[in-house]
């Protein structure tokens, strides 16, 4: 019921979206769906690489303190999200200028 | 091929997992494969229960549960004593929040021990041993979630003990909302990492 629920209403917002498009933006859907992947690719990658740095980090504040870091530090779901803010910045830039 | 198409095959594969894992049973599926059934718990003389994490003296929903689980235990007769675990860096630690908790639901005082000085189970392992070692308690009934059962079965023989395990059903395996997927999902890959790096440490 939940599952349905949500992809009925991702779905009919989706298609409200694609209705006010305009006909010219519509060709361009190929690119955006190729452009939102390369996205949540790098989000991937920024998580990853969060996670390694978290880790290390952890790791290396108790060897060097002696005192106890939990690794659970690197489980939080604001990594995932500020990874994917960094995913979206990194794209933008390297995005050529419009004009 | 290039960046940008390695990016989209990255990008299709995580877009891919995350629709399995939210929007069909693929989570529940994975918990019932890693995490065995238990048979009913037997008496013992002591019960144990692991730590899941205190706010500034406000229990987590993991660490409330496996609280309450022993308790039921101990109110089912199963075992004269409980051992309530689990640290604290501000304020009181889990373990005394959880004394005092059970003391509210009518535990008495004399049945209770509270040691906050484990940070891993690995740690509450050993902690447990030298409490309950001198007092000749060599049986215990395990509380932890599922998923972390195994694990924490396997440190707890480890220092000598006998193992009964009494874990608390603190995940939903067989639901439809793609949120409570995702947590189990993300509780199961959690615990298979903790499983991984407790085998590279001891190679170390």
């Amino acid at each position: 019921m939940h599952t349905a629920f949500i992809l009925l209403l991702v779905g009919l917002s989706t298609l409200a979206a694609a209705l006010v498009a305009r006909k010219g933006a519509r060709r361009r859907l190929r690119s955006a769906a190729g452009k939102t992947l390369e996205t949540v690719g790098l989000a991937a990658v920024f998580l990853l690489v969060n996670a390694v740095i978290g880790f290390s980090l952890t790791l290396l504040a108790r060897a060097v303190t002696g005192a106890f870091f939990s690794l659970y530090l690197n489980d939080d779901v604001t990594i995932l999200a500020l990874s994917a803010l960094q995913a979206l910045l990194f794209q933008w830039w390297r995005e050529p200028e419009e004009g | 091929m290039s960046a940008r198409g390695a990016l989209r095959v990255v990008g299709a594969a995580a877009l891919a997992l995350f629709a399995a894992l939210a929007f069909t049973p693929l989570a529940g599926v994975l918990y019932r494969v890693l995490v065995p059934p238990a048979p009913p718990p037997e008496a013992a003389p002591a019960i144990v229960v692991l730590g899941a994490g205190v706010d500034e003296g406000v229990l987590t929903d993991h660490s409330l549960r496996r609280a309450l689980g022993g308790v039921a235990l101990f109110r089912r007769g199963l075992a004269p004593l409980i051992v309530m675990l689990g640290p604290g860096r501000r304020g009181r630690s889990e373990a005394e929040v959880r004394v005092r908790l059970a003391e509210e639901l009518g535990v008495p005082s004399s049945a209770l021990l509270a040691d906050p000085r484990g940070s891993t189970t690995r740690d509450e392992a050993r902690v447990c041993w030298e409490d309950l070692a001198p007092r000749g308690v060599r049986k215990i009934l395990l509380v932890t979630g599922g998923q972390h059962m195994p694990r924490a079965a396997a440190l707890f023989r480890r220092v000598g003990f006998e193992v009964v395990p009494a874990p608390v059903h603190d995940m939903p395996s067989d639901v439809d909302r793609p949120e409570a997927r995702l947590e189990v999902a993300h509780d199961l890959l959690g615990e298979l990492l903790a499983r991984a790096l407790g085998r590279v440490a001891e190679r170390r």
